[in-house]
């Protein structure tokens, strides 16, 4: 039986392109967060901007935080795994010039074309908005959305060159010979395996995105040229619903890697671990299916695929990244500041953002609860208390001035804050979806209007403490390019 | 003992047999029959002579070759313009109807498209290939959608029962690629060395090193 002990590795400062990355994915953040704000403020009726106005504020909203979540986790992606693999910076770079440029487009297509069809683009919806957008609009719009793809898969493409040219192929980077052979504790570390694994994923999810992309513009301009509803939205939630799964995966490599060096605990790339992230590479692109349970006129086979695989799949990689993050912590005498606070808070955000799809992908329960708030009660949840808190603890680690300097009050403050505020924000949606509330509308009913104002509140919340989460990172960018020990050494270690 | 090049002239040999071969009027008239006969073995096939014909020719000749265009982006360029040409209808419908095009066919995919993209391949490097695979199979697949879906008879030699059938067969293929491609990167290759080296030779250690504000 393999061994494993833990083994110091320097502690990098970031290259000036992964702080591009986390600078651009906090400003956007920090904007998509107003606009979330204004269309919860829509909703409680205190302000009125109108529908029009709500569904592009909603339309840029999705995009826009899919977009920034697939930057910053890319960002952490990238940053730790240099370290092991030798990685192109110009691609690296090229991806960002890309994913600007197709910002650009789609802020042009919703501000200036009125484009608000959602970032779920779905077929025929772009090509028929009753005179309320132009074709060149939707073209825009989803021509911004290829030019990113594009981008990523210049990036997943290098990631892929660079695990190829150091461990030889794709099985070996999932540490396979250990997973099915004897564990002799040489498997790639976790952060080759995670982004082994989202290389697969988001590749194949790239290549279908771009075809149903293409797909739709041909039809936009040549309606004759027809695509089947389902086939479309079939495809767009395999490419959608990979991409952001993705995001998350990415990010985890924060705690993979960062955890450990607070520790002094090795994260194991052991045989249970290197089972989780295999099987998630498979149910991760079956598992789509779950978003299409109403869709009675889907295949049969390909709904109990969604159910199932809905099921399964939330078990791998979260409870194994849980659970190992607790066994690395649990009496390890670690120093707690707020990198490491944020990343453990990030799992616990994984875990309980996790639960309310688990539920909703049950068939029964899905055909009264996906069109609620419900589903946006998961998904925020997932990605603000799991995915990006991960980022924030990137962030903060990163401009962490040394190891034993102690957070500021007013930190610990926004950490609090930011905790409940989030949770409130989140149940506030989950409650909503409880009590029936359709997602996706812009005008509520009377009695909806209460939860919406506590969504607020709570909201406001949110974006003070995250304010001050992105003012720390800026405020201390200058220290997040340089080599030195971030972590404070364990109680455990010190004794 | 045969050597490399004896064996590249028998290598280019055959492939001249193949191409004479591909030129009879029994073979043109049995692969031009059907749209994915047309479309889906001859055209490739006679890219692909080009393609393996230059990677037969010496090193020197195919440096010299690249060079002398520019290098490997003006080779791919090329061969993606050639290759969109034989994708429109009309051009299968021309090829069909008038021998110059015929002709042009025949010339012009061993030349302007296997040629140039073989001695652009080993140039690009594994990001540039993956691009083109990736591009192309994305593509292969909305091409057969748009004869699947065309609402008219796109060509005039050819019924719409063959262009949708070549249209589902242009999916289904790229599916079978790309489901290759992704299988060719989980086998072969080699380790550089275990994660174990891969740590240990990265760890230079900054334990314990001063940081920014205290050094200064």
């Amino acid at each position: 039986m393999a061994t494993y002990a833990y083994e110091h590795r320097p502690d990098h400062g970031a290259k000036a392109g992964v702080l591009a990355y986390l600078a651009t994915s906090a400003a956007v953040l920090l904007l998509m967060m107003v606009f979330g704000l204004l269309m919860r403020l829509e909703q409680a009726q205190w302000i009125s901007i109108g529908a029009d106005r709500f569904y592009q504020l909603m339309t840029l909203h999705g995009a826009g935080m899919v977009g920034i979540a697939a930057i910053a986790g890319a960002s952490v992606m990238w940053h730790f795994l240099r370290q092991y693999v030798d990685l192109s910076s110009r691609i690296f770079i090229a991806n960002l010039v890309l994913f600007l440029a197709g910002v650009v487009m789609i802020l042009a297509s919703v501000l200036l074309g009125r484009f608000h069809g959602a970032w779920t683009f779905l077929f025929p919806l772009p090509g028929k908005s009753m005179g309320m957008w132009s074709a060149d609009a939707a073209a825009l719009f989803m021509g911004g959305l290829l030019v990113i793809g594009v981008g990523f898969l210049l990036l997943h493409l290098d990631v892929a060159r660079a695990i190829v040219a150091r461990y030889g192929n794709f099985a070996r980077a999932l540490g396979w010979p250990q997973l099915f052979g004897h564990d002799d504790g040489k498997a790639p570390p976790p952060t080759v395996v995670a982004s082994a694994m989202v290389t697969i994923v988001n590749v194949i999810g790239l290549v279908v995105g771009a075809s149903i992309l293409t797909m739709m513009l041909v039809n936009l301009y040549v309606p004759g040229f027809d695509i089947d509803p389902l086939l479309a939205k079939g495809m767009i939630y395999f490419f959608g619903h990979v991409f952001i799964n993705a995001t998350i995966y990415m990010a985890v490599i924060a705690v993979y890697e960062i955890l450990p060096r607070y520790t002094q605990r090795p994260w194991k790339s052991n045989k249970v671990f290197l089972a989780s992230w295999t099987a998630s590479t498979l149910m991760v692109l079956f598992i789509f299916p779950h978003h299409l349970l109403m869709d009675f006129a889907f295949p049969k086979w390909m709904l109990i695929m969604g159910h199932i695989i809905g099921y399964l799949n939330t078990v791998p990689i979260l409870v194994v990244t849980g659970y190992g993050a607790l066994m690395i912590v649990y009496r390890s005498g670690i120093r707690w500041d707020m990198a490491s606070k944020l990343l453990f808070l990030s799992l616990f955000g994984w875990a309980a953002g996790a639960m309310p799809a688990f539920i909703d992908g049950t068939i029964t329960v899905n055909y009264v609860m996906h069109n609620t708030l419900w589903v946006p009660g998961h998904f925020h949840t997932y990605l603000l208390l799991g995915m990006v808190t991960m980022v924030f603890g990137f962030m903060y680690y990163l401009g962490k001035p040394d190891h034993e300097t102690d957070d500021r009050p007013i930190d610990r403050i926004a950490f609090w804050l930011f905790t409940s505020s989030v949770l409130g924000f989140t149940l506030s949606f989950l409650y909503s979806g409880k009590e029936s509330v359709a997602r996706r509308y812009a005008a509520h009913l009377p009695e909806w209007v209460p939860y919406d104002r506590i969504a607020s509140v709570f909201a406001v919340l949110v974006i003070a403490s995250a304010l001050l989460f992105v003012g720390r990172f800026f405020a201390r960018i200058g220290l997040a390019r340089h080599d030195y020990q971030r972590a404070p050494l364990a109680r455990a270690a010190t004794a | 003992m045969i050597n490399a090049a004896t064996r590249a002239g028998i290598g280019l040999r055959i492939l001249v047999a193949l191409y004479l071969l591909l030129a009879t009027p029994a073979a043109r008239t049995w692969l031009e029959a059907t749209m994915s006969g047309h479309m889906l073995v001859q055209i490739p096939l006679l890219a692909a002579l080009g393609f393996i014909a230059c990677r037969l020719l010496p090193e020197a000749w195919q440096e010299t070759l690249l060079a002398a265009a520019g290098g490997p982006v003006p080779h791919v360029v090329v061969a993606l313009f050639a290759s969109t040409w034989w994708m429109l209808p009309r051009a299968l419908d021309e090829a069909l109807t008038h021998l110059p095009a015929e002709a042009a066919k025949f010339v012009s995919l061993p030349l302007l498209v296997g040629l140039p993209l073989a001695l652009a391949w080993r140039r690009l490097g594994s990001i540039g290939r993956g691009f083109l695979w990736t591009n192309f199979i994305s593509m292969l697949a909305v091409l057969g959608w748009l004869y699947i879906a065309a609402p008219v008879r796109v060509c005039n030699s050819y019924l719409v029962d063959q262009q949708e059938s070549a249209g589902w067969l242009m999916v289904k293929l790229a599916v079978l690629l790309f489901a290759g491609w992704l299988a060719s990167l989980f086998v072969g290759g080699h380790a550089e060395c275990g994660a174990s080296d891969i740590t240990g030779a990265k760890a230079a250690g900054t334990l314990g090193r001063a940081s920014p504000q205290n050094s200064t």
